[in-house]
């Protein structure tokens, strides 16, 4: 079997690449990129993309989580190990590895609320000027931000069992920039960034 | 004619976002068989935790030393395990700690014979370890420690179990490890209503029988009408 802590990487670089996009350094790496997708030069498309990258990547790593949990069930060694990082022993434990109001799995759970961030995403990338796209983005900040105290709640497990999972911590980082991308979201609403022809309007009021 | 197409740009959205929902379910589906962790039969029985006396000092237990992951049904060479949840203070425990013992000694093939059915010949199944957790109800009078788990076990010591002197119990010394419990911690991962309580795990760690589930059989019928023996 492939080695999980490889897998990781999979997981890493489209988050980190999509944070990329919605952060400043985002501008240079639009504007290199936009000689071979010219869409990528206005500053909410690249925001988007990073979003959709992100938001794709915690849905994805979600069903991994559970995929390893049911495995674990099986009584099978996934990613056991004598180091702290073991998912294993954090997925595999009953005590924690499902939520205490449905008893249904985390990856299972991340798995809705990804599938939830990815349709607000991909409404909004597709028509980032309708009435209810601003109003999408909002439920977006509150969903991401109400996983903040159990991204919390899910660490104090791991100090507990004195354990971390890698997988799992790459959905709660996922989920965080996913906050962070929907209030810059609102930011660039505000700040007049929305609109495909805000980089020339940006790039005039750098000029200045 | 349409006149609302942003109405299209969801419906789209969460159709695509669905689809994909369902093909992860799908190869999940595929790929994995999960077992529910839990106490009844056929779930996977949760873990074990919690310092171990095997007769001669407190250890770390780790349950999976007990198991076989790749043990499949029918195999006899993979060791079965009983486990027995039990308070030292816990009259009902106390009166059966002396069929306890015999069975463990039979069964874990320390004796040939088995004690209180002496027509039984050698043990011809697979080894069965048997694992006490001590815990402490919450019940006046019940108050344990880790000495009172020893004193129980080895019958020595001055400790009170049930109002009576630990080392005057019925039955023989017992040479199985006793786990404590006394914070309960396994006893309500494991939904334990009340003592005495006994499970019969199979070497992959899957539930096979529970005294909840058959009360009207002992755990020396369990074990020999479940497990696999040679004649």
């Amino acid at each position: 079997m492939i080695d999980q802590n490889l897998l990781l990487i999979a997981y890493i670089v489209p988050i980190v690449f999509g944070l990329v996009l919605m952060t400043k350094a985002g501008d240079g790496l639009g504007a290199s990129l936009s000689g071979r997708e010219p869409l990528l030069k206005h500053a909410r498309r690249r925001h988007m993309l990073g979003m959709n990258l992100v938001v794709l990547a915690g849905f994805v790593v979600s069903v991994h989580t559970l995929w390893i949990s049911n495995k674990i069930s099986e009584g099978g060694n996934v990613c056991s190990s004598a180091t702290v990082f073991s998912c294993d022993d954090v997925l595999g434990n009953a005590q924690y590895n499902t939520d205490p109001v449905f008893g249904l799995p985390w990856g299972m759970i991340g798995m809705f609320a990804f599938g939830a961030l990815m349709f607000i995403t991909n409404s909004v990338s597709k028509e980032p000027d309708a009435l209810w796209a601003e109003k999408y983005l909002k439920y977006g900040m509150y969903m991401t931000a109400f996983g903040v105290p159990i991204i919390a709640l899910l660490i104090s497990y791991e100090i507990a069992m004195e354990k971390i999972c890698q997988f799992c911590t790459m959905a709660h980082i996922a989920n965080v920039v996913c906050l962070f991308g929907f209030w810059r979201a609102g930011k660039m609403h505000e700040e007049g960034l929305w609109n495909d022809e805000a980089p020339a309007e940006a790039e005039n009021k750098k000029d200045d | 004619m349409k006149n609302n197409t942003e109405a299209d740009v969801r419906t789209d959205t969460a159709i695509k976002v669905m689809a994909l929902f369902f093909v992860a379910i799908i190869f999940l589906a595929l790929t994995t068989d999960p077992i529910k962790v839990g106490t009844k039969e056929g779930d996977r029985a949760p873990m074990l935790e919690g310092k171990a006396y095997n007769g001669s000092s407190w250890y770390e237990f780790d349950m999976d030393n007990y198991l076989t992951k790749n043990w499949t049904a029918g195999d006899s060479d993979g060791q079965w395990l009983v486990v027995e949840f039990m308070d030292t203070d816990c009259p009902f425990c106390v009166r059966s700690a002396d069929d306890m013992g015999y069975d463990a000694e039979y069964f874990m093939k320390l004796r040939a014979s088995h004690q209180t059915n002496p027509g039984m010949g050698p043990w011809d199944g697979p080894v069965v370890n048997f694992i006490a957790s001590a815990t402490e109800l919450d019940i006046p009078g019940h108050e344990t420690s880790q000495d009172e788990i020893v004193a129980f076990r080895d019958k020595s010591g001055e400790e009170v179990c049930a109002d009576n002197a630990c080392a005057e119990r019925a039955g023989q010394a017992h040479r199985f490890v006793y786990i404590d419990d006394i914070d309960q911690d396994n006893m309500k991962e494991w939904k334990v209503p009340g003592t005495p309580a006994y499970f019969l795990i199979q070497p992959d760690g899957i539930v096979a029988w529970t005294s909840t589930e058959n009360t009207q059989e002992t755990v020396f019928e369990a074990i020999m009408r479940i497990t696999p023996q040679e004649a």
